[in-house]
């Protein structure tokens, strides 16, 4: 027993006077005009703590201590590219990631229809899907609109005809506001011949209940074949009933949408 | 290997590894800038959580016998009395659920304390150890209010002479005054787009500092700002302090201290911090926050960079010029003690 007293004695010893937590460093704070961009888009990180550092990837990695540390805003002109940034620092617990994936404008578009959008969240103008701005992870922000309905259809025009193979929609998904990716999302081209549209793309998404906090989702959806068209309709069916695990459990989703892009 | 030497050894290893994360960990976490730099210990409460327990720990002060008080508004015990070294002294208080602001008051050598009652819709005033003094119930004379549930008062500010300061944060934002009988004297602040209008004025304080012209500061939170009156409630000026949701102003010495609840880069996301003024204002301290720095007198947007607080809510300063740190909504946790580094 008397050789157990004195470790026993030394943890609690130990324990007493030294037993603080080791504490994480909180995430860096994460800048961009929007993640939007024609020619090219910067990213700047600010953390104004001695003794640490940002450390940042361009290639769907997590930042570790042997990638770039950041010292001067990133310019990033390649289109989907996801920038990942964390903050590393003697005596503390590396933070939580921050990241943004930049989108390169697509073909140029001259019009969408939309129906109204909730009045709290009317967006931005005539021209909110396709203005180039958001890309921001902020539900308050003026760049999105906001649907609480069965589903939303869109009409997309483009300047001209074009060959095209994909459209991507950019949302928002903030659980913890009851604002959930779409379930679905359709895309049906203009065939001209026909003179009729066509199913040509199709998306169902999952959701589950998991607050993954505030974040910017984006939803490439491929067409089945290339089309040359210039008008496009999108029917996005909200989420119609928010998963068991969530406060709001199987009550209908908000739905935030801030850019389209045809590619 | 002999059973009995197995024990011993197991013991041996299992004491060390117990102790190895401690070693780990000795290094303190020294938090904060310049000549205002802290250590933290999150355990200085001693409090038996089954006997003792708190919800959201809003305010502290220390009286004038040395002990630290703290305000939940956790019926079972609203004050909790400690000494220094975070030991439980005393409790008392049932009757304040929505318990928020605590102020202590020098009446003629015996001190009090004002209790401001966000479900109550009252302020409190009581002795030292808890007996009622004097209610005053919501402003009607103001002519701003027709209902108690309009006015939601989260802090009270004192004059040496007695007089009364009410800041109504989750109500109107008006600034109501009375006497020290309790007698109404005026309003002023409330909502509006002028700079002397407030938003979210959840603190007050008096700031003798400048000994010709003590004047009072308000905390307008949603607008990451403190603003200064006269005693008359005329506005000053605004001490601005961009992305920082500032709650009561506290001061201590040539210093004010102010916890900062959350950031607006982070809203919702444990992202508090503390911040500490120099007597013109300036910042010069953020503990767990990002250093300060003013560009043409400017100062740039502050944010958590140390993820040691949740939502801090209030700093009482003691007489040995330690911290202590009450926290809202943070996991119900006792008040973080912090001290000086020199």
């Amino acid at each position: 027993m008397k050789k157990l007293f004195l470790p026993t004695l030394t943890f609690l010893f130990l324990n007493h006077c030294f037993a603080q937590q080791q504490f994480q460093l909180a995430p860096p704070v994460l800048q961009y005009h929007a993640a939007f961009f024609t020619g090219y888009a910067t990213v700047t990180l600010k953390f104004a703590q001695p003794g640490t550092h940002i450390f940042y990837t361009l290639n769907n990695t997590e930042p570790t201590q042997k990638d770039v540390v950041y010292t001067k805003p990133v310019v990033i002109n390649k289109s989907l590219t996801t920038f990942q940034a964390k903050v590393f620092g003697a005596g503390f617990l590396p933070s939580e990631k921050v990241q943004v994936t930049f989108i390169k404008d697509g073909l140029k578009i001259r019009s969408i229809e939309q129906p109204a959008a909730n009045e709290k969240f009317a967006g931005n103008g005539p021209a909110t899907l396709f203005d180039n701005e958001g890309g921001i992870a902020d539900m308050h922000l003026k760049n999105f609109l906001g649907y609480l309905q069965d589903s939303v259809a869109v009409q997309v025009t483009l300047e001209k005809k074009h060959k095209v193979q994909s459209i991507l929609l950019d949302f928002l998904q903030n659980e913890s506001s009851w604002i959930f990716l779409p379930q679905s999302i359709r895309v049906y081209y203009y065939n001209a011949n026909r003179n009729a549209y066509e199913r040509i793309g199709e998306k169902t998404i999952a959701s589950d209940s998991v607050m993954k906090g505030s974040a910017m989702v984006f939803e490439m959806v491929k067409f089945t074949k290339n089309v040359f068209a210039d008008q496009f309709k999108i029917i996005i069916e909200p989420l119609q009933s928010i998963p068991e695990g969530h406060p709001g459990k199987g009550k209908q989703a908000w739905l935030f949408i801030d850019e389209i892009k045809i590619y | 290997m002999q059973r009995r030497n197995f024990i011993k050894n197991t013991s041996l290893t299992m004491a060390a590894l117990m102790i190895q994360p401690s070693i780990t960990f000795e290094q303190d976490t020294i938090l904060g800038q310049g000549s205002k730099r802290y250590k933290i210990n999150t355990h200085w409460s001693q409090a038996d959580v089954a006997r003792y327990p708190v919800n959201d720990c809003h305010e502290m002060i220390q009286d004038g016998k040395g002990r630290i008080l703290l305000l939940t508004n956790e019926t079972h015990n609203n004050v909790l009395i400690y000494d220094k070294k975070g030991k439980i002294l005393d409790t008392w208080g049932h009757e304040y659920p929505g318990a928020h602001g605590l102020t202590l008051f020098d009446e003629n050598g015996t001190e009090v304390l004002f209790i401001c009652d966000n479900s109550r819709h009252q302020v409190i005033k009581t002795t030292i150890d808890g007996r009622v003094l004097m209610v005053l119930d919501y402003p009607k004379e103001t002519g701003q209010y027709t209902k108690p549930e309009e006015y939601i008062p989260t802090e009270t500010a004192i004059t040496p002479g007695g007089d009364i300061y009410v800041a109504d944060g989750y109500g109107k934002d008006f600034i109501i005054h009375y006497d020290a009988s309790g007698r109404y004297l005026g309003y002023f602040g409330g909502r509006g787009n002028e700079e002397k209008h407030l938003l979210n004025a959840h603190g007050v304080c008096l700031d003798f500092r400048d000994k010709g012209q003590p004047n009072l500061i308000v905390t307008s939170r949603q607008q990451n700002a403190f603003k200064r009156y006269t005693l008359e409630g005329e506005y000053i000026n605004t001490i601005s302090l961009p992305g920082a949701w500032v709650c009561r102003p506290v001061i201590k010495g040539d210093y004010l201290y102010s916890a900062v609840l959350q950031t607006n880069s982070r809203q919702g996301e444990h992202s508090g911090f503390v911040t500490i003024l120099d007597k013109n204002y300036k910042v010069v301290s953020n503990l767990a926050g990002s250093e300060p720095n003013y560009v043409d007198g400017k100062l740039d947007d502050m944010y958590q960079t140390v993820k040691c607080f949740s939502y801090p809510h209030d700093v009482c300063v003691d007489d040995e010029e330690n911290l202590y740190i009450a926290q809202w909504n943070s996991g119900k946790v006792y008040p973080y003690k912090l001290s000086p580094v020199i």
